[in-house]
């Protein structure tokens, strides 16, 4: 009696539960972006700049767009950028994802467009040509744009012009010898010759990737996208590189518990308030960067040189690695979003892009407006390199980009060798 | 350890003790079974109005979610709609063969033990201390609660910050001129476990006094007097009246501190970021599961993380109860046994 008035109990609740998920689930599918007939439009805008003049940038660019057009609402929110995948995975599962998102092509963006959670972007004549084939490369898909390109941050070596001085360099180191001189003149200054936020852990790969750069051709960057097997002996003779270049004790103390970006006491930070000579990065370093100083300002005396060439490798002259940011649409998102993309890429915002991110706009049209002497020179880098690969943690997508990120900390923590980082790539493999 | 888990577990595992009070209610007084048979579906009505909350956020919450991380764990998926690449064990194989996990359960192992260790005799140390009537009780019993109310994120920044290579704590060694005692805190392989037991120590041991106090409170008076009277030192006094009788409440404690260190997640992700708990010794069962399910977006393979570590969870709690907290808690899962 009682255990049959339980169980009618149970399965009436179970069939409540049921029928309220089966509900929550139906209306949350719609109520993102519902773009009534001739009427209101609404959007939701997920980008990463939480502070500063980026976040300003992002609020004018918006009310600009939603001045002009008339009807169309653009709900901003900005997210921490080391929570921004995860967040925006959950958000594309239960379908209530943002309709302009942030993307940086490569792997992780076909990821999304297999699953078919992104829509193509309607680029418009103007903007194809001011940003030229290259950057839309990345973004594209099967023939198909999936994403515009905001800005282009191919990744170099970033230092301190004063601290180089005070160390008694002159010039930019041409080879990793040179940079192990330099390194060790540093030390003997008593600072800290490379910063490095391997708690993070990109960062920390960023310098495997750039002796994989030098190590390995083009072609076998490419066919690795493909199947995402790493046999060539260059992928363990660039860990080699690596790991004798470590050895040398370059980075600065207790990297592995330095974050990328955040505060003083991070990587950026170090360069920022002169503890630190040298940061591996990409083209936003220099806004971060002005985000720490002192005074908040651009560090006066900022310089760039791209990085240095190792012997013996496959990797032409000069190559150079780096990233795009850009911005896609998901697959419920009105047409009004890649109207809104299009809009972003006007002269006076990608200037206004460049300026407020202290970074490379993706429309040359808009390059004239970087005249920061460290972008001055990574701009003059990247319009004479033979070709620019992707960062291969973007490249090969999530799953080996996080096995490389892992095996690479273990690496400069003296845990591993170079054969454990493509150990673990193959061990990902098998989790995928 | 972790708040909300910890708070989950408890909320599961007492609630066992719900039907069998009401059983054991039943039994003595047989009048409400006569009730129902005369109002059948007016009482039907009215549990479903007072249980159904209650139900619906279970099942919702709770078993939901642990039978869909069941379902997705026998797939290969990449997390975007819905699983079709079926895989049967093969995730569960995977897990069991990689080195990383099996470094991440010692780990584990290590938390719990040293948990239990550390925290348990300095605790019933205090808690003996806290009891006598002296001048700042309540202050001193608030200063030792404080860490435990404080939330893990803010304990885990502060932490990382003090003890980063060139943080607070080496800077003060530095300062004292002890030099050569500055070390590695958090990276170094040989200390960082001990660090996070330090940190967890700190954290959660207010908790245990905060629960031993109460426990001594209920301990009658009468027994220390008669003790005091048969002329018993202060120390024979603790051993044998104060431990046996403070006994139910060490082993809640240790229960609740076990399951705590096996799910222990956010100290650890915090202090040591997404990828360094591995390299540094301090990764566990959790932080594994998001390495490798929601960072890398395999997450058919961290939903099958997932249930492995709810399994060896819900094995160590039966086991535990069923022969540790057995008479402490008489009839809750070992009632058909008896």
């Amino acid at each position: 009696m009682n255990g049959k008035k339980i169980l009618v109990a149970t399965a009436a609740l179970t069939i409540g539960a049921l029928a309220l998920t089966a509900c929550s689930g139906g209306s949350s599918s719609s109520g993102s972006s519902s773009a009534a007939a001739g009427g209101n439009v609404s959007m939701t805008f997920w980008h990463n700049s939480t502070t500063g003049e980026g976040k300003a940038y992002w609020e004018a660019t918006v009310a600009d767009f939603e001045a002009a057009n008339p009807g169309v609402k653009i709900t901003i929110q900005a997210i921490q950028n080391e929570d921004m995948d995860g967040k925006l995975q959950t958000a594309l599962n239960s379908g209530s994802a943002p309709d302009i998102f942030m993307a940086r092509g490569g792997g992780k963006l076909a990821d999304v467009v297999k699953a078919g959670q992104a829509q193509e972007v309607k680029v418009d004549a103007a903007t194809k040509t001011a940003v030229g084939d290259a950057a839309f490369s990345a973004f594209t898909v099967d023939g198909k744009i999936y994403g515009m390109p905001m800005s282009i941050l191919p990744g170099g070596i970033y230092y301190s012009k004063d601290l180089f001085k005070q160390a008694g360099i002159t010039g930019t180191p041409a080879t990793i010898a040179d940079l192990e001189a330099d390194v060790q003149k540093l030390k003997d200054a008593k600072i800290a010759p490379i910063a490095l936020g391997a708690k993070d852990a990109w960062p920390a790969a960023h310098w495997y990737y750039f002796f994989a750069l030098r190590a390995c051709s083009q072609a076998t960057l490419d066919k690795a996208t493909t199947d995402k097997k790493f046999g060539d002996a260059c992928w363990t003779k660039a860990g080699d590189e690596l790991a004798a270049f470590s050895k040398t004790n370059p980075f600065n103390n207790g990297f592995l518990t330095t974050s990328a970006q955040q505060g003083a006491g991070s990587s950026a930070g170090l360069l920022a308030n002169h503890q630190a000579a040298m940061e591996l990065m990409g083209a936003w370093d220099p806004g971060v960067i002005a985000s720490l100083t002192p005074d908040q300002k651009p560090l006066a005396d900022l310089g760039w040189f791209p990085f240095p060439a190792v012997d013996g490798g496959q990797g032409a002259a000069g190559a150079m690695m780096g990233g795009l940011d850009g911005f896609s649409c998901s697959k419920a998102a009105p047409p009004e979003c890649s109207k809104f993309l299009n809009f972003a890429m006007q002269k006076k915002y990608q200037e206004g892009y460049a300026t407020a991110f202290h970074t490379l706009p993706a429309s040359k049209d808009a390059q004239s407006v970087v005249t920061e002497g460290a972008l001055v020179d990574v701009l003059a880098s990247y319009n004479k390199a033979p070709y620019v690969s992707l960062w291969l943690d973007t490249l090969y997508g999530q799953n080996v980009g996080n096995a490389l990120n892992a095996g690479v900390v273990n690496l400069l923590a003296g845990q591993a060798d170079s054969a454990a980082i493509v150990k673990s790539v193959v061990d990902a493999a098998a989790k995928e | 350890m972790s708040d909300t888990l910890g708070e989950g577990k408890l909320a599961v595992t007492s609630s066992p003790e719900g039907p069998s009070a009401a059983g054991v209610g039943a039994r003595k007084a047989p009048s409400p079974a006569r009730r129902v048979g005369r109002s059948g579906w007016g009482q039907r009505l009215e549990i479903a109005l007072l249980a159904g909350p209650a139900m619906v956020i279970f099942i919702t919450f709770v078993m939901l979610p642990v039978l869909l991380a069941a379902y997705y764990g026998f797939f290969k998926w990449k997390g975007f709609g819905p699983p079709t690449n079926f895989v049967g064990l093969q995730n569960y194989v995977t897990i069991f063969k990689d080195s990383t996990f099996h470094d991440a359960l010692a780990h584990n192992a290590v938390i719990v033990v040293l948990s239990l260790l550390l925290q348990g005799p300095a605790a019933v140390l205090l808690a003996l201390l806290l009891n006598q009537k002296m001048r700042g009780r309540s202050v001193v019993r608030v200063l030792i609660f404080v860490p435990y109310v404080v939330s893990e994120v803010i304990v885990g920044t502060g932490w990382s910050l003090m003890l980063q290579t060139n943080g607070a704590v080496n800077g003060l060694l530095v300062k004292a001129g002890l030099p050569h005692w500055t070390v590695d805190w958090l990276s170094d392989p040989k200390i960082a476990i001990w660090s996070l037991m330090l940190i967890i120590t700190w954290k959660y041991i207010g908790f245990a006094v905060i629960l031993f106090l109460a426990g001594l409170q209920g301990i009658p008076q009468e027994l220390f007097e008669a003790a005091a009277i048969d002329g018993a030192s202060y120390w024979q006094t603790q051993r044998r009246i104060t431990l046996p009788l403070l006994g139910p409440t060490i082993r809640i404690w240790a229960f609740l501190s076990m399951i705590g260190a096996l799910q222990l997640f956010d100290l650890v992700y915090i202090i040591w970021g997404q990828y360094v708990a591995a390299t540094a010794g301090t990764s566990t069962m959790a932080t594994y599961m998001v390495v490798n399910g929601r960072n890398a977006a395999n997450y058919g393979f961290g939903n099958a993380v997932a249930v492995v570590l709810f399994v060896i969870s819900l094995i160590l709690a039966l086991t535990y109860q069923r022969f540790v907290l057995r008479r402490d808690t008489e009839g809750a899962l070992t009632e058909g046994k008896k």
